[in-house]
């Protein structure tokens, strides 16, 4: 599994203000491994992008490809304030 | 009330309500009932896109607000006084707060970024409290709740509804966030959300944008004791990295000259309703047509000379009190403007005049 990770907006409203992300699952080590599959896990970010604003001012909007292993691509868009702290996280880490 | 009698039990696609009210309800009901207007909207829209009748037009943000829609500052509290500063540190993670640092009267704890975070929140409740009689964020002295070292190599600061959060910048395209304009414009949108709030997209979007900056401008001018000729009119001015071609993030005075960067790009603020600039991005261009608005208040404290802090920010805290118009247009809040300098200097007084030519001078006109 494939995970790319692009970012827009806040306080600058700027689309290059966090950097693209790319990360092969499969390749990384345990526990991060199954803490990104986990985390990623499509039906998993489909429920969060569902979830409404609470303060939406100035917050990191994510985009969120994940492709499978059969070249499957499914494209999420989520808001920093829609994701866990835990998955904030590993995006941080990858 | 109207909402519960007539949707109770309906179906809510067919419920009276429109879904511009359900979404002031959302942004403004009490809990409960803010609740059933993001439900209602929820419901609406997978209807919506079960028909996929448009594009995913999308649910526009909404605010949970603790408690009803109430002005405060108009009739200062009498308690009004002192800060409440409860300054965290994130340890570099996501969750918030983190861990409580430096809390009201402590000496600074070294910290750099908290100590920039604690001072800075003192400047920006003393410009709410002793110049618009406003007892903190919310009118009631909440406590000013902060989070610095927030996330790794962070480019972004913002307002969550409850605290103010900094990163650090990734030290590449932005060195740090903690400079007064950027808390001002973050604790800006405290106060905006609990004066009724400004719904986060499109003009309304901008205008929330634009007030927050103008709030954010003022603390700093205010902290500086500068008059408006003397005041750079820059937000973020130092924030952005040492190889980054830009003086600041955005520039009231001449909206689309902050940054001009390979990486960044060109600032892409307009100044004039000739270029506002129609997107999807970026909740509908917030930080970008937020230029216009901005500009128009430059002029007017260009055109008025002094303190911009004293009158011209007092019309625009008056307006944002009396708005009650979360989906406000720019010329819905110039309208307000003018209404607050009406109340402030008279009917016909010279300010109201050159408010008017403000407003013209960018495009919104009456
Ligand atoms: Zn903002």
């Amino acid at each position: 599994m494939i995970i790319e990770i692009a970012a827009e907006g806040g306080f600058g409203g700027i689309a290059a203000a966090a950097s693209h992300k790319r990360i092969d699952v499969d390749q990384q080590a345990e526990p991060m491994r199954q803490e990104l599959c986990e985390a990623f896990e499509p039906d998993q970010l489909a429920l969060l992008a569902d979830k409404p604003c609470t303060t939406c001012a100035d917050r990191l909007t994510y985009r969120i490809t994940v492709t499978d292993s059969q070249q499957h691509s499914q494209i999420f868009t989520i808001r920093e304030d829609q994701l866990p702290p835990e998955t904030l996280d590993l995006i941080d880490q990858m | 009330m109207c909402f519960s009698l007539s949707c109770s039990g309906h179906n809510p696609v067919n419920c009276i309500i429109p879904p511009y009210m359900l979404q002031v309800l959302a942004l403004r009901g009490d809990e409960d009932t803010a609740r059933m207007a993001r439900s209602l909207l929820k419901q609406n829209e997978q209807v919506r896109d079960e028909r996929a009748e448009h594009a995913r037009a999308g649910v526009p943000p909404t605010d949970l607000l603790s408690g009803a829609f109430a002005s405060h500052a108009l009739s200062p509290s009498g308690q009004l006084c002192c800060p409440d500063r409860r300054i965290h540190d994130g340890g570099f993670k996501a969750a918030l707060p983190g861990t409580l640092i430096r809390s009201e009267g402590d000496d600074p704890c070294g910290v750099d970024d908290a100590d920039l975070a604690y001072d800075g929140a003192g400047h920006v409740f003393s410009l709410f409290a002793e110049e618009y009689g406003r007892n903190s964020l919310d009118g009631e002295g909440m406590p000013l709740v902060a989070t610095v070292h927030h996330r790794r190599a962070y480019n972004n600061a913002f307002w969550n509804g409850a605290q103010m959060a900094y990163g650090t910048g990734d030290g590449e395209l932005f060195r740090t966030f903690l400079e007064l304009s950027v808390i001002g414009h973050e604790m800006a949108h405290g106060v905006i959300q609990f004066a009724g709030g400004l719904i986060y997209e499109n003009q309304s979007g901008a205008l929330n944008e634009s007030i927050a900056d103008v709030f954010g401008s003022l603390a700093l001018q205010r902290s500086l004791g500068q008059q408006v000729h003397e005041a750079d009119w820059l937000v973020g001015r130092g924030i952005l990295g040492p190889g980054v071609n830009g003086v600041a993030l955005r520039s009231m005075k001449a909206p689309g000259t902050a940054y001009a960067d390979d990486l960044l790009g060109q600032d892409p603020q307009p100044w004039h309703m000739d270029h506002f600039v129609t997107t999807t991005d970026d909740h509908g261009g917030v930080h970008i047509n937020s230029g216009i608005p901005n500009h128009a208040f430059y002029l007017f404290c260009n055109y008025l000379g002094g303190r911009s802090w004293e009158l011209p920010g007092r019309i625009w805290y008056r307006a944002l009190q009396s708005l009650n118009n979360p989906m406000a247009s720019f010329a819905d809040w110039a309208d307000q403007t003018m209404d607050a300098a009406t109340d402030l200097t008279g009917r016909g007084s010279i300010e109201t005049v050159l408010l008017r030519r403000a407003w013209k001078l960018v495009g919104i006109g009456f």
